[in-house]
């Protein structure tokens, strides 16, 4: 109960801090219709059918928002030292990973489901499938990249290298993502059915745990001089 | 009780920040740790809060090993540094009961009320009682230090490290900030202060360590009349100058 309360903590500071200053929430928003934008805009429509790559696009997309919410995730840390008064609070290095990392699901989750509204619109997907399938899919694919996302973001923001780091860290880690998440996302915008949907859904719980549990031990490492 | 360092050794990389020091603080006293830029000050409160393991030499409280790993120690240990920690878009009290909760002394609902009013009685102690409502980034740095304080004050820590807590404040600022740091030792707590302000240092202060090029140059009892003393051993040996926010009428 104590670590949950920790998380809980750390995660709701984090949620109405980004909420009441909106920066790194416009800016990931912003980013994702602008990126949906530039990739429909590139794309030959008549020979490209907008249902056969919008599951790409939306997870390309996904991916670079959480690349850039990552970068600024540990900033609000770092302005004027609180992160050293969080790491000598007598909580668990577990508790502080899992509640940054929370926060950074739940900006990640609105900021998908904008682009997942930007890469149907600007494609003119009329009918994309399920809605509930799509979360059962983007559920745990927003997991995984939050999950990598927050640590390669502390590990970046340590080493002084800031953003240039984080994709060159986290890109090749979440290469199965991408594969999974644009497998099941395609075949969800095909309407095909849940037993051929299900398969890469569990992939991606197999990653989105995995990555949690690899995080939750590492982190001390990334947190702590 | 005591906090003790026993031969404390920290490197950053190729650089020995820390080269075999040893310290010790008793309870009811201030123990202040002067020296320039660079000589150590901050790696050494690192080394004794258990922020940074030392790379040799090992930190004992009341006679028994301690290291940052443990919960336990954390809880016993308050931190106020020139970076105040604070979350910008928060408010004061918001803030603070953050912190609280990190430390266990917040949480469940019903105990809420007790909490506000520690609350209250750790901003009122530091002369911010009217700023519980106001963001963090409204107010001035004195205020932002004051309430600092107050964040360390809630857990009422047994052992509190001051990192160079004057840097940039005002004098108003920090005359405030020194009158609330007066009281803390009498507490029974022990206090450790880094600093290269002098003056404030030694008024504050019962016994004095200086460091250069992490090393002890000069430890001492602290008096007010010393402040030359200090001052001197800050540059010893002829390697530049050193940073002191001296009044001319003590350094003379």
């Amino acid at each position: 109960m104590t670590q949950l309360r920790w998380i809980w903590l750390l995660a709701a500071k984090d949620m109405r801090a980004e909420f009441r200053s909106g920066g790194r929430l416009l800016a990931m928003a912003a980013f994702v219709v602008l990126a949906a934008f530039l990739f429909v805009v590139s794309l030959d429509r008549t020979q490209v059918p907008g249902r056969s790559v919008a599951a790409g696009l939306l997870w390309l997309v996904a991916l670079f928002a959480a690349t850039v919410g990552a970068g600024r995730a540990f900033d609000l840390e770092d302005q004027d030292g609180a992160f050293r008064h969080v790491l000598l609070a007598p909580i668990s290095r577990r508790a502080v990973f899992l509640g940054k990392a929370a926060a950074n699901w739940v900006l990640l989750s609105l900021v998908t489901a904008l682009a997942f509204a930007a890469v149907t619109a600007f494609l003119g997907v009329r009918s994309p499938g399920s809605l509930a399938a799509h979360g059962a899919v983007l559920l745990p694919g927003t997991v995984g990249l939050a999950v990598v996302g927050t640590f390669f973001g502390r590990v970046s923001s340590h080493s002084g290298l800031g953003d240039t780091l984080l994709p060159v860290l986290a890109f090749p880690l979440l290469v199965p993502v991408v594969f999974f998440g644009a497998t099941g996302t395609a075949r969800v915008f095909l309407d095909r059915p849940w037993p051929e949907i299900a398969g890469p859904v569990r992939l991606l719980w197999a990653f989105a745990l995995g990555s949690l549990a690899a995080g939750t031990v590492l982190f001390r490492h990334a947190a702590e001089e | 009780m005591t906090l003790e360092g026993r031969g404390l050794v920290c490197d950053y990389g190729a650089t020995r920040a820390l080269d075999g020091v040893s310290a010790s603080a008793q309870a009811g006293a201030i123990l202040a740790v002067f020296g320039p830029n660079g000589a150590g000050k901050t790696t050494l409160l690192k080394a004794l809060s258990g922020e940074r393991k030392p790379e040799r030499g090992q930190v004992l409280f009341g006679g028994g090993p301690v290291s940052g790993g443990d919960p336990t120690w954390r809880a016993r240990v308050g931190l106020v540094s020139h970076r105040t920690g604070l979350y910008d878009m928060l408010t004061v009290a918001e803030n603070l009961r953050f912190f609280a909760g990190l430390h266990g002394t917040a949480g469940a609902r019903r105990r809420r009320r007790a909490v506000d009013a520690g609350l209250a009685t750790a901003l009122d102690r530091v002369g911010a009682a009217s700023l519980a409502d106001v963001r963090v980034g409204d107010l001035s740095r004195g205020q932002r230090q004051r309430v600092a304080l107050a964040r360390t004050l809630l857990h009422d820590p047994e052992v509190l490290f001051l990192d160079e807590p004057f840097t940039g404040l005002d004098p108003y600022g920090a005359s405030l900030l020194e009158t609330a740091l007066a009281s803390l030792a009498t507490d029974q707590r022990i206090v450790v202060l880094a600093t290269h302000d002098v003056a404030r240092g030694l008024r504050l202060a019962d016994r004095l360590l200086v460091l250069r090029r992490g090393r002890v140059v000069l430890e001492s009892a602290a008096d007010e009349h010393r402040a030359h003393e200090v001052t001197a051993a800050f540059s010893a040996g002829g390697d530049g100058p050193a940073e002191t926010s001296i009044p001319e009428s003590l350094a003379g």
